[in-house]
């Protein structure tokens, strides 16, 4: 049985430019997700990708359809979901003046658990910054520390949100490693992303979505074969990347 | 009664605020600054005049003048030269000199003797206050001349047996500006930082309840802001000799529940205010008129007429006269019920108000 089953999910927005006028962000997005997968979702910006994870994080109402995460129900119990979930959001600040350790005991305290700080500290790689603040943290070392903060309640899912946008080599690789271990130790991980290479390199499925919608899924083997064009269209190999602009078109968002 | 996540939570934000020193020390300098000038610029009591004397008697009788008017200490009196004294004057050194002619004395009894009284035209004001008290002193020395009693005498009696200085008046209301400031600036301006960081979005992730939040909010503030009106108020006492009359857990009690009442209106701002220059024009439209209508710096009375119904109702006005009646002519509980009924209806107001805007799944986006 999958852990995630998303069906039907709609969210509604006003028009920016025309507010009486709706749109829809999320139209009919429907995903099974099973238990210890690692699951990307990829779109071009505005596909509804964040909006979709945050409907399933319960940080976002849902307007239609259902989420049941570990067989709870997101739309009735949203806050039994919370317990189950780890979450890693876009932005990554943190209260000002307050240590890295510090904070990991007041998320222990909002799950009021008494997880120790060190030892998830240790997880990250980030034990000597124990009283570092986080604005002195360099990008990866941030992203590593709210991968931390998400385990404070040992979730079942793990959910990140494009967490090696703006990394450098270096610091993705490190990240994809942490991300690995996490999936071994049988976590499951939804992440959004823009990098062809990490979808590839990490995902065993993907999703690819736009304007709203899934437009195809599947593992990126299965989503090479079937979409990348035909060796004389692209000479060399036919990559995710192929497939991604073919799928969603060269159009530039944003 | 309060769970271990709202402690903890209490905690951080007593932490957050302890740590952020520039933030401690601006909420305290502004109040300390304007105790200090105005309890020095206005010691409440006069300085005493200058006046020169040039004694061109070399009787007993205008020794005798001299003495009792630098025995006054309503007097700061200089002997000498005339010319000399008369540039002091001009250049604003003296208030007044006093010319005893050659004499002063011959004809006591007879005729009047002249005093010719020189001042500048700038300084004629003060001359209301000097000639009667002049007048008084050549009396008393005509007295004494003529051996007679007066025929009344008066005594001053101070039915208030206290002194009311400006900066006694100006204390209390200090005291309520810093902790509107205090509890707006933790409710209203955190939130919106803290939205803008994507902090309370982390926050909504986890199964943090919105009480939680506010609980801790409103308990750290709370005690914020005792904490620093009670540093406010041992630097007045104790360095500047400010005198609370009142009884102080009538005073800690208004000032918890104005606190409880900004801190609601700080809530509501919050909300409302998706920015921090939002939040910045918003506050200034709560807290400004307020400064200046509440009755902070000079007395509602002194106000133009039509406006002081409005200026009474203000939530900052209500606070600053029971906070003054208490501190300054030491009244109950009791007897400032007005201002606790006025407290009560903007806590009313304020509370339903913060109820209806703060929803956590709108604000934490």
């Amino acid at each position: 049985m999958p852990i995630i089953e998303v069906s039907d999910l709609a969210k509604q927005y006003p028009l920016p430019d025309n507010k009486s006028e709706k749109f829809f962000a999320v139209n009919g997005v429907s995903l099974a997700i099973e238990a210890g997968e690692i699951f990307g979702i990829l779109g071009p910006n505005g596909a509804g990708k964040t909006t979709t994870l945050e409907m399933m994080e319960g940080l976002n109402d849902i307007d239609g359809g259902t989420a049941l995460i570990d067989g709870i129900s997101v739309n009735d119990n949203p806050y039994k979901v919370k317990e189950v979930i780890g979450v890693q959001l876009q932005a990554n600040e943190y209260f000002d003046n307050i240590n890295l350790e510090e904070l990991l005991s007041l998320f222990a305290a909002l799950y009021n658990n008494n997880a120790d700080p060190i030892a998830l500290l240790k997880k990250v790689q980030l034990e000597e910054k124990a009283k570092a603040k986080p604005n002195n943290l360099s990008g990866g070392q941030k992203q590593r520390f709210s991968i931390a903060c998400a385990l404070v309640n040992e979730p079942k899912v793990l959910f990140l949100d494009e967490p090696t946008t703006g990394l450098d080599p270096q610091a993705k690789r490190n990240l994809w490693d942490l991300v690995r271990k996490l999936n071994k130790a049988g976590m499951t991980i939804v992440l959004t992303t823009h990098n062809m290479e990490e979808a590839e390199e990490l995902c065993d499925r993907i999703a690819i979505m736009d304007k709203g919608k899934i437009i195809a899924e599947g593992t990126p083997q299965e989503l090479i074969l079937e979409y990348a064009p035909e060796p004389p269209e692209a000479p060399l190999h036919g990559d995710l990347e192929d497939v991604f602009l073919v799928l969603t078109g060269h159009e530039l968002r944003e | 009664m309060l769970t271990a996540l709202q402690r903890h939570l209490t905690s951080v934000f007593l932490k957050i605020f302890w740590r952020d020193r520039r933030s401690i020390f601006f909420s305290l300098f502004f109040p300390v600054i304007f105790m200090t000038v105005f309890s020095f610029a206005n010691s409440g009591e006069q300085d005493p005049i200058s006046v020169g004397i040039v004694n061109n008697s070399s009787s007993a009788v205008a020794t005798d003048f001299a003495d009792m008017l630098i025995a006054n200490p309503l007097f700061d009196v200089t002997v000498g030269e005339e010319a000399r004294l008369r540039e002091e004057l001009i250049a604003g050194d003296q208030t007044m000199v006093l010319v005893l002619p050659e004499d002063f004395d011959t004809n006591i009894g007879n005729t009047t003797s002249e005093i010719n009284v020189v001042v500048d035209a700038a300084q004629v004001s003060q001359l209301g206050l000097i000639m009667p008290l002049l007048e008084q002193t050549l009396l008393s020395i005509e007295r004494e001349f003529r051996d007679i009693e007066p025929m009344f005498s008066i005594a001053i009696e101070d039915v208030q047996a206290r002194s009311q200085r400006y900066i006694d008046f100006l204390l209390p209301g200090l005291m309520a500006f810093t902790l509107m400031q205090l509890s707006i600036a933790g409710s209203g301006f955190n939130i919106v930082e803290y939205r803008r960081k994507g902090i309370l979005k982390r926050l909504f992730v986890t199964p943090i309840e919105p009480r939680d939040f506010i609980t801790a909010i409103v308990l750290a503030r709370m005690a914020i802001v005792l904490v620093q009106l009670s540093v406010l108020i041992m630097f007045a006492v104790l360095l500047l000799d400010i005198r609370i009359v009142g009884n102080f857990f009538a005073y800690y009690l208004v000032v918890i529940l104005g606190t409880i009442v900004f801190l609601c209106q700080g809530f509501c701002l919050g909300s409302l205010a998706k920015t921090q220059e939002a939040i910045g024009a918003l506050g200034n439209i709560v807290i400004m008129p307020q400064i200046f209508l509440s009755g902070i710096f000079y007395p509602i009375e002194s106000m133009p007429e039509w406006i002081q119904p409005v200026a009474h109702l203000l939530p900052l006005s209500f606070v600053s006269t029971g906070m003054r009646e208490i501190a300054n002519a030491g009244a109950t509980l009791l007897e400032i019920y007005p201002s606790l009924i006025g407290i009560m209806v903007w806590f009313v107001i304020s509370f339903v108000a913060a109820t209806r805007l703060f929803l956590w799944k709108e604000v934490a986006n």
